[in-house]
C-alpha cells in the first residue's frame, strides 16, 4: 500500500509491476544470483534447487486456481501426473523434442483439469475439494489398470533426456538452466495472467461470486478457465519433473503431493504469486533438512525405526497447515506487506 | 445363483461398515458444519488404540473395549480442543484445509508413535463365518451391520427428536446464529468429535478384527466418503441405504464385471459414484437442499 497522497495517474503506471528503482535493483540482482548459482554453491544444493523451480512452476499454477479464484483444489499432483505421463509418452514413443513435449504435456494436464473444473461451475466449498479429491483418485486408477503398453501400469515409464540440436540436458546444472527458464517464463506469464481481465475475473469470483455474476462476469467459466490455468501449470512442471527424475510413476503423484503444494501457498499467503514462491522455498526447505537430519536422529533413537522422514515431514507439514490456518490465513506474504506498508508511510498510520 | 446372493449379501453387508465410517463424517458434519477428511486416519488411531489395550496392556476384551472407547473419546475431544475450537466462525476454507492438514498430521503422529510395521489385530468378533445353505457370511460383517443400523437409527433419533440434539443441528445450519440463540457451539463440536472418534473405533474393530493392522486401513476413510454424500450430509438414517447400494454395486462390480475387463474398477466405483453424485445431485438422496449453485 502505498501512503496517502501517492498514486498512479495513468492507467500504466497502476498496472506496472516494478514500482520502484530498489524493486528493479532487487530483481536484476536476483535473477543474477540464480543465474550464477552453479558456480557458487556445490552440486547437492542444485538438485534441492531444480526440486524448488518445479514445484514453483506448480505451487503458482496452484495459486491461480485457489489463491487468485478460490477454486479448492486438492488434486494438483493428479494434474502434474498427467503432464509428465503425457510428456514422457510422448518422448518415448514419438521422439518429439522437449520444446514440444512440454507445452502439449501442459495442454493434457489443462485438459484433464477443465473437465473437473467444469463440476467447479455447479459446487462449491468442501464439495469441490471432494471432486478433486475423486480427480486424484481416478488418476491412480486409470494409470494403473489401463493396459501396461499404454501406460507402463505399475511399472511406470522411463524417459528419454531432454535433447536439442545435439547438447543432452543430462547434468544437473543442465537441468537447472532448463528448469530456470521455463519456471522463468512461466512465473512471468503468472504476473501477466493475475493482472489482466481474467486476473480480475477470479479475484471478483473469489470474493463474491454473486456480485461477480452481477457485474457481467462470466461466473461458470472463469471458475472453469481458473482449473484449466492451473493444471496447465501443473502439467508443465509435471513435464520438466519427467525430464529431471528421468523415469515417471504413480507413487510420485498422490494426494500426500498434493497436500504439500496446499501448504506451500498456504505459508506463503493466498493470492500472491511471490508468496508462492516464498511458499515454495520454506517447505523444500523444511523437506531437504528433514531429509538430512531424519537418519541421524533415527539412529541415534532406536524406536523411531526408519519412517521417520516421512513421518516427520507428515507431522511438520500437518502442523503448519494448521497452524497457518488458525493463527495468520493470510500466510507470511501478508505479514510482509504490512511491515513495508508501515515501514513506508511511517511515522504515520495512515 | 446362490454366488449371486451371497455376493449381494456380502457387499450389503461390507456397505453398512462403510456407511459405519461415514457416520463418523456425518456427527461431525450435523454438529459442526465442519467436513472431517481426516477420519480415515481417526479410524487408524482407534485401530492402534484397540491393539494397544488389548495387545500390549494384556487387558481381557471385556475391560479392553469399554477402555478403548472411552481413550478415543479422549483423542477426539484434545483434536477438537487443540485445532477447531479456535475455528468457529472461520470460513469454509479454513476448517477444510484444517481438517486435511490433520490427515497427514495424524498419519505422521502415529507413524512416529507406533512405526510402520505390520500388526496383528485381536480377534473381536468369530472368525467362524455363518453357513445359511450354501451361502457363507463373515461374522465380523453382519455383527458390524446390525451395530450399524441400532446406531443409525439411535443417532438418527437424537438428532432429529431430542432436544439436545435440536440444538447441535441449529449449530450445523450457522455458528453465529447458533451461538446468538443461547447454544454453545464449542460444547457441540467437542461432543460432535468425541462420537466422530468413537464411531470410528467401532468401525476399526469390526473392519479389522482378525486382520491385520497396517496403514492402508485408512483407506477405508476415503471409501466412507461417496457413501455420506450419496446419502446426504445432514442424513444419518439414510446412511443405512446409501451403504447398501453402494456396497452391493461394488461387490457385483468387483465379481462380474473386474474378470471380464481384467482390472480392478471395483475398487474406484464409488468415486465415480461420488462423482456424479456431485454433478447431478450435490444434496445426495436426503440432505437438507442448500446447496448454492453459482
Amino acid at each position: 500500500m502505498d501512503p496517502s497522497g501517492i498514486f498512479p495517474t495513468s492507467y500504466r503506471a497502476d498496472r506496472r509491476l516494478v514500482r520502484t528503482r530498489w524493486q528493479a535493483v532487487c530483481l536484476a540482482l536476483f535473477l543474477v544470483v540464480m543465474l550464477a548459482m552453479p558456480y557458487l554453491v556445490s552440486g547437492r544444493i542444485i538438485a534441492v534447487l531444480n526440486m524448488m523451480l518445479i514445484s514453483a512452476v506448480i505451487a503458482v499454477g496452484l495459486q491461480i486456481c485457489t489463491g487468485y479464484a478460490g477454486q479448492i483444489n486438492l488434486g494438483q499432483a493428479a494434474f502434474m501426473g498427467v503432464g509428465a505421463y503425457t510428456a514422457s509418452i510422448l518422448a518415448s514413443k514419438t521422439g518429439l523434442t522437449f520444446l514440444l513435449t512440454i507445452p502439449l504435456a501442459g495442454f493434457a494436464a489443462a485438459l484433464f483439469g477443465f473437465l473437473f473444473g467444469l463440476t467447479a461451475t455447479r459446487i462449491k466449498g468442501f464439495y469441490l475439494a471432494l471432486t478433486t479429491l475423486a480427480a486424484q483418485f481416478i488418476f491412480h486408477f486409470a494409470v494403473l489398470n489401463l493396459p501396461s503398453s499404454w501406460l507402463g501400469g505399475s511399472n511406470g515409464v522411463t524417459v528419454p533426456a531432454a535433447e536439442i540440436f545435439g547438447l543432452r540436458f543430462v547434468t544437473e546444472t543442465q537441468q537447472f538452466y532448463m528448469n530456470l527458464a521455463v519456471a522463468a517464463i512461466m512465473i512471468a506469464g503468472a504476473f501477466g495472467i493475475i493482472r489482466s481481465r481474467f486476473g480480475r475475473a477470479f479475484i471478483a469470483v473469489r470474493d463474491d461470486d454473486v456480485a461477480a455474476g452481477i457485474m457481467g462476469i462470466n461466473v461458470a467459466a472463469t471458475k472453469a478457465n481458473a482449473f484449466l490455468i492451473g493444471a496447465f501449470y501443473a502439467g508443465v512442471g509435471g513435464a520438466l519433473w519427467a525430464y529431471m527424475i528421468r523415469f515417471v510413476g504413480v507413487d510420485q503423484f498422490t494426494l500426500f503431493h498434493s497436500i504439500f503444494f496446499v501448504a506451500m501457498i498456504i505459508v506463503g499467503g493466498m493470492g500472491s504469486i511471490v508468496g508462492a514462491l516464498v511458499g515454495v522455498f520454506v517447505i523444500r526447505t523444511i523437506q531437504e533438512v528433514i531429509a538430512t537430519v531424519g537418519p541421524n536422529i533415527a539412529d541415534s533413537v532406536s524406536f523411531l525405526g526408519g519412517d521417520i522422514v516421512f513421518a516427520g515431514m507428515n507431522v511438520i507439514l500437518g502442523g503448519v497447515i494448521a497452524l497457518f490456518m488458525i493463527l495468520e490465513p493470510k500466510g507470511v506474504m501478508h505479514r510482509w506487506n504490512i511491515l513495508k506498508s508501515s515501514y513506508r508511510i511511517w511515522p504515520f498510520p495512515y | 445363483m446362490v454366488y449371486f446372493i451371497n455376493d449381494i449379501i456380502t457387499g450389503a453387508l461390507i456397505g453398512l461398515l462403510y456407511a459405519l465410517v461415514a457416520m463418523g463424517f456425518v456427527v461431525i458434519y450435523r454438529a459442526s458444519k465442519v467436513f472431517n477428511f481426516a477420519q480415515g486416519e481417526l479410524v487408524i488411531i482407534g485401530g492402534f488404540i484397540v491393539w494397544f489395550t488389548t495387545m500390549q496392556l494384556g487387558l481381557s476384551l471385556w475391560l479392553s473395549i469399554p477402555l478403548s472407547l472411552v481413550l478415543a473419546g479422549l483423542v477426539g475431544y484434545l483434536i477438537e480442543r487443540i485445532f477447531l475450537t479456535k475455528l468457529i466462525g472461520e470460513s469454509v476454507f479454513s476448517m477444510v484445509m484444517v481438517t486435511v492438514g490433520l490427515l497427514i498430521l495424524l498419519r505422521g503422529v502415529v507413524l512416529l508413535l507406533f512405526g510402520a510395521s505390520v500388526r496383528p489385530f485381536p480377534i473381536i468378533f468369530p472368525l467362524k463365518p455363518l453357513f445359511l445353505g450354501d451361502m457363507l457370511i463373515p461374522m465380523n460383517l453382519l455383527i458390524g451391520g446390525i451395530i450399524t443400523i441400532v446406531a443409525a437409527v439411535g443417532l438418527s433419533w437424537f438428532f432429529n427428536r431430542t432436544r439436545s440434539g435440536l440444538r447441535m443441528t441449529a449449530v450445523a445450519e450457522d455458528h453465529v446464529v447458533a451461538a446468538s440463540m443461547g447454544i454453545s457451539v464449542k460444547g457441540s463440536i467437542a461432543f460432535a468429535w468425541i462420537l466422530g472418534a468413537i464411531l470410528s473405533t467401532i468401525g476399526a474393530m469390526i473392519f479389522l478384527s482378525g486382520k491385520s493392522l497396517t496403514f492402508l486401513a485408512s483407506d477405508i476413510g476415503f471409501a466412507a466418503l461417496p457413501v455420506a454424500l450419496f446419502a446426504g450430509l445432514e442424513s444419518i438414517g439414510g446412511l443405512v441405504l446409501a451403504g447398501i447400494i453402494i456396497g452391493v454395486i461394488q461387490s457385483l462390480t468387483t465379481n462380474y464385471l473386474d474378470p471380464i475387463i481384467g482390472g480392478s474398477l471395483g475398487s474406484v466405483v464409488p468415486y465415480i459414484i461420488m462423482l456424479a453424485i456431485l454433478l447431478i445431485r450435490p444434496t445426495g438422496l436426503f440432505g437438507w437442499r442448500t446447496i448454492e449453485r453459482v
